[in-house]
């Protein structure tokens, strides 16, 4: 539904200029609802505006249902207008002048995908309809809460029946019980629409929340595109492991084919490896499965020592050096032996294996959840 | 706990309910200003219901000046001409400052930095100048244009005539663009492009996104920018006097000058005076009122801008050359060349068009010829205010805005009130009013007529209005617990004030007190009424000559005068640069 090649985009700042976009490949199917996620500066709303029209591309090329809408080669150019998009702003842009229901019905009646005059009031209504918002139709747009004037906006967006929904960042000015319930009603409505839609957002759980694909964004690039499963169990690179969430690092070197030496003991990967190898292993926090006896040369159990925890409510996150290397653990509750001195079981399948290159740094960073 | 409640009720200055007698010097340094707008007001209201001699027990008390000021004919006169050049200022002020804002906040015109500069030192640069300016160019007689238009076409008499109320709202429309331009770049600039964006996105074009869209978000900030043009033009002095008075061209403020000043041997006429005046003060009132209402609605449309926001500018590509061309022509009519006017006739024996012949006769004559007493006379009485007014306008500028912006008490909806009286009331009105306090009222008991300091206190009500807006925003902008830390410490409030306020909002402070002198330095309108010979200003200097005749002496006072404004004005522009200049 939108495919993209090579997209680049500088932006002139004083003293040079910055690339926003690095010749970025991206693919959209039919229907999906794709998030895009990456850290703040990463180009994530530039690509939005690209797609939108809103940012004219300096190279490459964007395609939306088969049709060219912006290239270099040969130069072409689709207005904005012209698009059929429906977009969520990140500040809303509620029209504040005008009412909730003038608002939603401004684009059907003189648009260019304006609907028959008959037909203008009903698919209005129906769109905010579909958002809760009819009793409010008739409502001044500045008198609304942050979170209607969200769905004022979704309801505009959607009444036009775009082929693609835009949406930068739709939840960041809402406070954090209204995202969650905010989010998976946008997803719902979405696929009851059968919208494809391409969504930008900076959390990751947010992402991994309602994403059918999710692409990784850095600095004008993508790391990763895939299911959200894929991302988080079995990220392409160390930055994709720790975006997704805490994870435990040690350097190794191989063996055996599925069995690293490291500073903590033998951890047994899957897969193969080349014996001899330098590797950089990786776990999450909740792979760290306490076991109470250690059966004698096991491998993948470490033993170590308890040394603070913290309370999140429904886990504990809890801090162990083991043999001078601290780990982070997550669990239902405080691994105790009663002497301090716990021990982990780690399946082999639960760690992230990585060429090392270089030593990941800030391993302590993100304390999430 | 009840210690600790005792000691927390004990603070030195906490606002909360009942607390106002905790320090009774800043509420009457703030009261003060608002007492004295009062009495002036009243005492010319006082004045226009009386007959005979005001203030004795010969007065008859009536509302005959009421029925006189309604049935002069000369007064429709008057009021017609206002009309016209009200409607030609605010015409001419949004044609050029409305298409600078724009081209300055929405497009990607290069040096805005300067233009910037340009407009806000605009301001500052007299509206006397433009009009002394103007004069040598388009005055039916002596104009330049006209004598060449004259000499080119072999007409009769001079084809433009300025010292018209459309030719007088073109040069007051000039001088207040640079108002228009603030006003409403602030509004180009907090308008927030998603909303525009959304239009475009959801397939409205370019027409229909500016018409439905842009426009009615705009129109709130026009309006209010033409109501406050409104306001000023409606009673403003010193344009209308440069360019009518001597050709016989009226308007309320001149007329009301001829009132209190006749020419000749005619008698002052202060109850009719003070009866037009009444008319003047209801009738700004009501566009204050309506001023801040149409600013409320404008205020409704700003949309928190999420950290998404970024201005898109519309890219000017070849019609770059166009904009600057417009701006730069803006400059040169309303700034430049009536300067470089003055400068000439400043240097020339009499007025004449440029010619080799005139530049032979170049000379410093008018120099040496001036009346040095009376110039000295002007410059140490200028120098006067210069120095004490804007001192005491921050005083009870700052002592204001702390009570208003600190009080949770109802009482500071009064003061509010105070401070935004002098914003209501023009510059005439209030010189009527000290005109009349001085010599009728308090005339027995304090001297204050014919003196500098009646001039000072005028000017100290007047600009400040303009100080506590300034010093409001930057209050609001330090957060209360600072303060609260210092009292809790155990700092009077006084110690508080000098020690943790003062310092936070300095440059605040410093760019007020610069404006306000800047304003001082030039104004015209109080000095003129208030004037006598004692407690003449620098401007009022060059006023006399003007309307004595001596348009080159005048030039030549003028000259010397922007000697001292222009290194005053490259200050302003100096702490500018470091902080922000208050908006008017
Ligand atoms: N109009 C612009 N002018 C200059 N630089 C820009 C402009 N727009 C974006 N950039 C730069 O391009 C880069 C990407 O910006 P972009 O807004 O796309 O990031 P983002 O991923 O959306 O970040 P955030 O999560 O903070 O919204 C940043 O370095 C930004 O400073
Ligand atoms: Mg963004």
């Amino acid at each position: 539904m939108i495919s993209i090649r090579h997209l680049a985009k500088e932006f002139p700042v004083s003293g040079g200029r910055v690339a926003a976009l690095k010749g970025l490949d991206l693919e959209v199917a039919e229907g999906e609802f794709f998030v895009i996620v990456g850290a703040s500066g990463s180009g994530k709303t530039t690509l939005l505006r690209c797609v939108a029209g809103l940012e004219a591309p300096d190279g490459g090329e964007i395609r939306i249902a088969g049709r060219v809408v912006s290239s270099d080669k040969p130069p072409v150019w689709v207005a904005s207008q012209q698009r059929q998009l429906g977009m969520v702003f990140q500040s809303y842009a509620v029209w504040p002048h005008l009412t909730v229901y003038e608002n939603v019905a401004l684009p059907l009646a003189e648009g260019e995908q304006r609907a028959p005059r008959r037909e203008v009031s009903s698919r209005a209504r129906e769109a905010l309809r579909l958002v809760q918002l009819e009793e409010l139709a008739d409502r001044s747009a500045t008198l609304l809460s942050g979170g209607q004037q969200q769905r004022v906006a979704l309801a505009r967006a959607i009444a036009v029946n775009p082929r693609i929904l835009l949406m930068d960042e739709p939840l960041s000015n809402l406070d954090a019980r209204l995202r969650e319930e905010v989010r998976g009603k946008i997803r719902d409505l979405s696929k009851q629409l059968g919208s494809t839609v391409l969504y930008v957002t900076h959390d990751q759980v947010e992402a991994m929340a309602m994403a059918d694909k999710i692409a990784l964004m850095q600095a004008g690039e993508l790391l990763q595109v895939g299911l959200p499963m894929e991302l988080y169990h079995h990220p392409a690179r160390p930055e994709v492991a720790e975006f997704f969430g805490l994870v435990n690092w040690v350097e190794g070197r191989m063996v055996q084919p599925a069995l690293a030496e490291t500073a903590v003991g033998a951890i047994e990967i899957k897969g193969s490896q080349a014996p001899g190898s330098q590797v950089l292993l990786g776990f999450r926090p909740e792979s760290l499965s306490p076991v109470s006896t250690p059966p004698a040369g096991a491998r993948n159990v470490l033993s170590g020592v308890l040394r603070s925890s913290t309370f999140l409510g429904d886990q504990f996150l809890y801090d162990v050096m083991i043999r001078d290397h601290l780990f982070v653990g997550k669990g239902r509750l405080i691994p105790s032996n009663g002497d301090g001195n716990v021990c982990f079981y780690v399946d082999p399948r639960e760690v992230m294996v990585f060429p090392a290159k270089k030593k990941i740094s800030g391993r302590f960073d993100e304390r999430g959840i | 706990m009840s210690t600790v409640r005792q000691a927390v009720l004990r603070l030195p200055f906490s606002f909360g309910a009942r607390r106002w007698r905790a320090s009774p010097f800043l509420v009457s340094l703030a009261l003060a200003p608002m007492a004295v707008i009062l009495l002036l007001v009243v005492a010319m209201l006082w004045i226009s219901l009386q007959k005979g001699v005001f203030g004795t027990a010969s007065a008859i008390y009536t509302l005959e000046n009421y029925r006189e000021v309604l049935s002069d004919p000369f007064l429709l006169h008057a009021l017609r001409n206002t009309a016209i050049f009200t409607l030609s200022t605010v015409f001419f002020a949004l044609v050029l400052g409305l298409p600078i804002a724009w081209l300055t906040e929405r497009t990607t015109i290069p040096g805005k930095t300067l233009i910037y500069a340009l407009m806000t030192l605009g301001l500052l640069i007299p509206g006397i100048y433009t009009a002394m300016g103007w004069t040598l160019i388009a005055h039916p007689r002596i104009g330049i244009l006209n004598r060449w238009l004259v000499d080119l076409l072999g007409l009769a008499e001079g084809p433009i005539n300025i010292a018209t109320p459309v030719g007088m709202g073109f040069v007051q429309g000039m001088s207040l663009a640079a108002l228009v331009f603030i006003l409403t770049a602030q509004m180009f600039r907090a308008m927030n492009p998603s909303l525009e964006e959304a239009a475009k996105v959801h397939g409205l074009n370019l027409g229909r996104t500016l018409w439905r869209i842009t426009l009615p978000l705009a129109l709130p900030g026009i309006l209010a920018a033409v109501i406050y043009i409104t306001t000023i033009g409606i009673a403003t002095f010193d344009i209308p006097a440069i360019l009518g008075l001597g050709n016989r061209v009226y308007m309320l403020s001149t007329f009301l000058y001829i009132k209190v000043h006749p020419p000749g041997s005619g008698l002052p006429e202060y109850g009719i005076s003070g009866a037009m005046g009444a008319f003047m003060v209801i009738l700004a009132i009501f566009l204050t009122c309506w001023y801040g209402q149409v600013l409320r609605q404008g205020h409704r449309f700003e949309v928190i801008t999420g950290k998404g926001y970024r201005p898109a500018l519309i890219e000017l590509g070849r019609w770059t050359m166009l904009g600057w061309g417009f701006i730069a022509l803006y400059a040169l009519i309303s700034k430049l060349l009536p300067l470089l006017l003055i400068a000439y006739a400043a240097f020339t024996p009499y007025f004449a068009p440029p010619s080799f012949e005139m530049f032979g006769k170049l000379s410093t004559v008018h120099f040496s010829n001036m009346d040095w007493d009376l110039v000295l006379r002007g410059l140490k009485n200028t120098g006067i205010l210069v120095l004490v007014v804007p001192l005491v306008v921050l005083l009870f500028g700052f002592s204001i805005s702390w009570l208003v912006v600190r009080s949770r008490s109802r009482s500071r909806y009064l003061l509010e009130f105070g401070a935004f009286l002098p914003h209501a009331l023009p510059e005439v009105i209030m010189a009527i009013g000290a005109l009349m306090l001085s010599l009728f009222v308090i005339g027995n008991v304090v001297p204050l007529y014919g003196s500098v300091y009646l001039i000072a206190i005028v000017y100290v009500v007047a600009r400040l209005a303009f100080a506590t807006r300034a010093i409001n925003g930057s209050l609001l902008q330090i957060h209360k617990e600072l303060e609260e830390a210092a009292f809790v410490a155990g700092l009077s409030t006084f110690r508080t004030a000098w020690r943790v306020l003062l310092p936070l909002i300095w440059p605040t402070l410093v760019s007020v007190w610069i404006w306000t002198a800047l304003l001082v330095y030039r104004e015209l309108t109080v000095a003129v009424f208030l004037g006598v010979q004692d407690n003449i200003t620098l401007p009022a200097v060059i006023w006399s000559y003007w309307y004595g005749g001596g348009i080159n002496k005048a030039s030549a006072v003028t000259l010397l005068m922007t000697l001292v404004l222009t290194p005053m004005i490259l200050a302003v522009w100096w702490v500018g640069r470091r902080s922000q200049v208050p908006g008017q």
